[in-house]
């Protein structure tokens, strides 16, 4: 007995063309003893950088070791958070979870004090006016909303008011 | 402050992907609550349908039609996830669907009892009670009660 049977092209479907793969992942983050340094001063309002002792090289966020001579790096010590936007880019485009409505800026920027650079939202300021070089400081969040990540700073506006549009506050 | 930090976190991305032509009508075959295999270069029927011969690489040829009913060849015995569903432990196994020369992954539910599985076991689909062109169509296979013919007679003229 065979239970295969010939099946001819003209009983057949129309073939299903896409499908549903949805990709879900449920995971626990681990930021290390390092990083949670700088998370914890997060929930303080304080960027709380790291010195290596070999090569003098200042990072924030600061890691356990060095990324250069992966020496530990010196305990943590309080920088005032402003820095210069180093290269930066004009998000356009909506996507899930967005916190700000595009047009925004999303740049890097070199905190003073630092040898590495950070990334986050410039805002109050129309996005065709921000310029490599522009001086910007950090915007907290209010007192309740604090907690031990980046998102305690809500963005960075520049440190000049007059640069300043005041419009466009996340 | 020697201790790290933790978080939950979740990655997800709502994907709609195309599943070539040919898998295509295979989908839309479980749809209708129809098996389909397809011959591949070497005469071979692979169920499921593959684009290409798995050892030629070459686009694979007619379909034919299956009963859903097959042998379990190798399986491994699991606790059901959020996303399956099954509420009780099951087992992932291949399946050799009767008239085919190659496997099919899925599931197999014998009720919790891992006991009643075996190499060798008789099963065959369980349909879902709607059917919309995907995988998941197929709940999963169970075993071949005695009281019912391990395959439907064939219904064509071909031997």
């Amino acid at each position: 007995m065979s239970s295969v049977r010939p099946s001819t092209a003209t009983d057949l479907p129309a073939p299903v063309r896409t499908i549903s793969a949805p990709f879900h992942v449920d995971y626990t983050y681990v930021a290390g003893v390092g990083r949670s340094v700088y998370l914890r001063g997060m929930a303080e309002r304080r960027f709380l950088a790291r010195r290596c002792p070999g090569c003098g090289q200042v990072y924030f966020p600061a890691p356990q070791h060095c990324a250069r001579c992966l020496q530990v790096l010196d305990p943590p010590f309080e920088i005032p958070g402003t820095g210069a936007v180093s290269t930066f880019c004009i998000v356009n485009l909506p996507f899930p979870g967005q916190l700000v409505e595009p047009p925004y800026v999303v740049a890097y920027i070199n905190l003073d004090g630092t040898g590495n650079k950070l990334q986050h939202r410039v805002l109050e300021v129309a996005p065709g006016d921000v310029a490599v070089g522009m001086q910007v400081e950090p915007v907290w969040t209010d007192d309740d909303r604090l907690e031990p990540s980046l998102a305690s700073v809500r963005y960075f506006r520049p440190a000049d008011p007059a640069l300043r549009d005041g419009g466009h506050d996340a | 402050m020697s201790t790290s930090l933790t978080a939950p976190y979740t990655t997800a991305f709502d994907f709609e992907r195309t599943v070539g032509p040919r898998i295509g009508v295979f989908l839309a075959g479980l749809r209708e609550r129809r098996l389909l295999g397809v011959r591949g270069s070497r005469g071979r029927v692979l169920c499921p349908v593959a684009e290409f011969d798995p050892v030629t690489a070459e686009a694979t040829g007619d379909y034919v039609e299956l009963d859903p009913v097959g042998t379990v060849t190798a399986w491994t015995w699991v606790d059901p996830r959020p996303a399956d569903p099954l509420d009780s432990p099951f087992a992932w196994a291949l399946v050799r669907i009767d008239g085919a020369d190659d496997s099919f992954f899925h599931r197999v539910d014998t009720g919790g009892d891992p006991s009643l599985l075996s190499s060798g076991l008789r099963v065959r689909v369980r349909w879902a009670a709607e059917t919309v062109g995907s995988i998941e169509d197929i709940v999963c296979f169970e075993p071949v009660t005695d009281d019912e013919p391990s395959g439907s007679a064939p219904s064509g003229s071909a031997p």
